[in-house]
């Protein structure tokens, strides 16, 4: 169970991280 | 302080200096694919590497692209990281025969040594297999590091090129870094540890008979103590050799031992102590010669160099002089230094290394992000225990960590040129490229994450008693034991004010967490800012141009390094280090 927890812990941070590049990505096209 | 201690240093900073322009000139040679004398051995294996496994090495990458890649490189590794310590029961190269990792340390390590962290919440002797050493820890020391070099040459790129979205390719990148780079270095370091004494073997552990039967008191789980003869020591064997090297040219910090750097088989001589020291300031020295060269301003380089030579000598004096003066209370002992001691505060200290040479290896495994240790920081003087806290503080930016150290520099120098063109009323410029509000804005939230991240878990560990369970002394010595932890982990630094319970559940899964936060949080605004960069077209210099060249310059990064450092953590230091100072001139002590 505990296996199970940590290995989505570890997948849903590095989604958030990419999901993060694209934000940094989206802002950079946001007018000002 | 003694002459020698003084010239010892002195003598260290000389060697680093020395080192920088041929490190630095070999790595922009390995990045920018030009030919090398490794060439005829390493090239062919490169190919057959990207062929293997179908990697196209003439394509590059947008700062996006790159950066998922390495994302998802760094997520796959540390998932098997984790996988190999929950089976390295039934794993090979396991004398000991020691179980599983528990589910909480092992996650908390693999986000440690994939974060090029290398927090230890564990003592590696009795917790990791020969295999989750080498297989596991060693691996990611490997990779992690060159993660970190990639990522700086990267910057260096979004500097140097114009008006493209072309930085690299990660693969190559990585591949380069640890053919050409990394592993030779390693091979040749290992036989120079190994002819120092490390020892490098798969033996099983040694029981020795001690000459002198200790009796001491054994805590039951009843809470009763009972007496307990010892006649027996049990000695730990291991690959010691090839895990050492990397550890510290990789600025990991994450020892075989327990003991770390302050082991005799991990660190046995005099110059065994020195070579770790060069290896641990050798790249992140050299990449400040790679800036100059990749972005055609060598000083530039050499300025940037010689801000972070500035912050290194002040930060090992303070070390020194607060080590050296010993402890005020102990008035009854000689505390000076003669030819019969090295005087001064040696607890927590070898008497093989003395004040001077730990000072120095505190200093630098806190500038840089090594956080490997031969002596035990949470025994320093509050004084002395407050630099290599701030050292963290700072962002490891004093040469720093392998990558990270010169990636790290990269935000406080935009920051530096956006403060002086706001001075001078003009568009900040670096180094031809205009510096706009994008990037100012993506450099704070690199700032902002560390110390979000930082004050944040400290704030809650130190009202929770899940936080306060794990510290051993009462007061502001308890604070900085735990700001320690956050400010190390975030800052992937690794070393630690080791008289704190760490391998708890919310040690671990906090720690792991702000780990994880402070490199890949901070690593993707800075990567965006290489890319925005890249984009660029180059302005020439006009007179209104700030010079990143000069003193001047080197003043203003300096300035602004340590304003933003003291303005965001002043009030934590205050309470912690600064009060136990105070405190223990009137005569209390923790």
């Amino acid at each position: 169970m505990s296996d199970a927890i940590f290995t989505i812990a570890t997948a849903a941070f590095f989604a958030l991280a990419i999901l993060y590049v694209r934000a940094c990505e989206k802002l950079r096209g946001a007018k000002r | 302080m003694t002459a020698n201690g003084c010239f010892q240093i002195l003598f260290y900073l000389l060697v680093i200096f020395l080192a920088t322009k041929p490190v630095g000139l070999f790595m922009a040679r390995v990045f920018n694919r030009e030919k090398t004398l490794l060439d005829p051995v390493l090239r062919p294996v490169e190919k057959l590497i990207y062929r293997l496994t179908g990697i196209d090495e003439q394509r590059e990458m947008r700062w996006t692209e790159y950066t998922v890649a390495m994302l998802l490189f760094s997520g796959v590794s540390m998932t098997l990281l984790y996988l190999i310590e929950r089976t390295q029961k039934w794993l090979p190269f396991n004398p000991q025969s020691l179980p599983n990792v528990e589910p909480g340390l092992a996650w908390g390590t693999a986000a440690s040594f994939t974060t090029n962290t290398n927090w230890q919440a564990y003592v590696p002797e009795s917790t990791m297999s020969y295999f989750t050493q080498m297989a596991g820890l060693a691996y990611h020391n490997f990779v992690s590091a060159a993660v970190g070099i990639v990522l700086a040459i990267v910057v260096i790129r979004g500097i140097a090129r114009r008006e493209t979205e072309e930085l690299g390719n990660f693969w190559v990148d990585t591949t380069r870094c640890l053919l050409w780079i990394l592993l030779p270095v390693c091979l040749a370091g290992s036989l120079v540890l190994v002819s120092q004494g490390v020892i490098q073997n798969f033996k099983p552990y040694t029981a020795v008979a001690l000459l002198e039967p200790q009796t001491v008191q054994v805590s039951g789980a009843d809470g009763k103590t009972t007496k307990q003869q010892i006649t027996q020591q049990v000695i730990a064997q291991g690959p010691v050799a090839s895990q050492e090297v990397i550890k510290e040219l990789g600025t990991n910090g994450g020892g075989f031992f327990n003991a770390n750097s302050a082991h005799p088989f991990e660190n046995p001589t005099p110059f065994a102590n020195f070579f770790e020291l060069v290896l641990i300031f050798a790249i992140p020295s050299g990449l400040t010669y790679t800036l100059g060269r990749m972005t055609g301003s060598q000083r530039h380089g050499w300025a940037v160099w010689a801000a972070m030579a500035f912050l290194f000598l002040a930060a090992v004096t303070a070390t020194y002089w607060a080590e050296a003066k010993g402890n005020p209370l102990l008035t009854a002992t000689d505390q000076r230094a003669s030819a019969l001691q090295s005087g001064g505060n040696m607890e927590g200290k070898e008497t093989r290394f003395g004040i001077a040479n730990s000072a120095l290896f505190a200093t630098a495994t806190t500038d840089a992000s090594c956080g490997a240790v031969n002596s035990m920081h949470d025994s320093y003087t509050p004084l002395g225990g407050m630099v290599p806290l701030i050292n963290i503080m700072l962002g490891e930016v004093v040469f720093g960590g392998v990558g990270a150290g010169l990636y790290g520099v990269f935000v406080f120098v935009v920051l530096a040129v956006f403060i002086a063109g706001l001075m001078v009323g003009r568009t900040p410029e670096y180094l031809g490229k205009k510096i706009e509000s994008y990037d100012v804005k993506m450099a704070m939230l690199a700032v902002l994450i560390l110390t979000f991240t930082i004050l944040g878990f400290s704030a809650l560990a130190v009202v929770k008693p899940f936080g306060i369970a794990g510290i051993s002394n009462p007061g502001p010595h308890g604070l900085s034991q735990i700001l320690y932890a956050y400010v190390s982990s975030t800052g992937n630094n690794g070393s630690a004010f080791a008289g704190i319970n760490a391998n708890t559940l919310w040690y671990n899964t906090s720690t792991g967490i702000a780990q994880l936060l402070g490199r890949f949080f901070m690593i993707i605004p800075i990567m965006a800012i290489a890319g925005n960069l890249a984009k660029k077209k180059t302005v020439p210099e006009s007179a209104g141009t700030f010079p990143v060249t000069g003193g001047l310059f080197a003043t203003l990064l300096v300035s602004t390094i340590v304003i933003v450092g003291a303005l965001t953590f002043f009030p934590a230091l205050s309470l912690g280090p600064i009060l136990e100072h105070l405190l223990m001139a009137a005569g209390k002590v923790f």
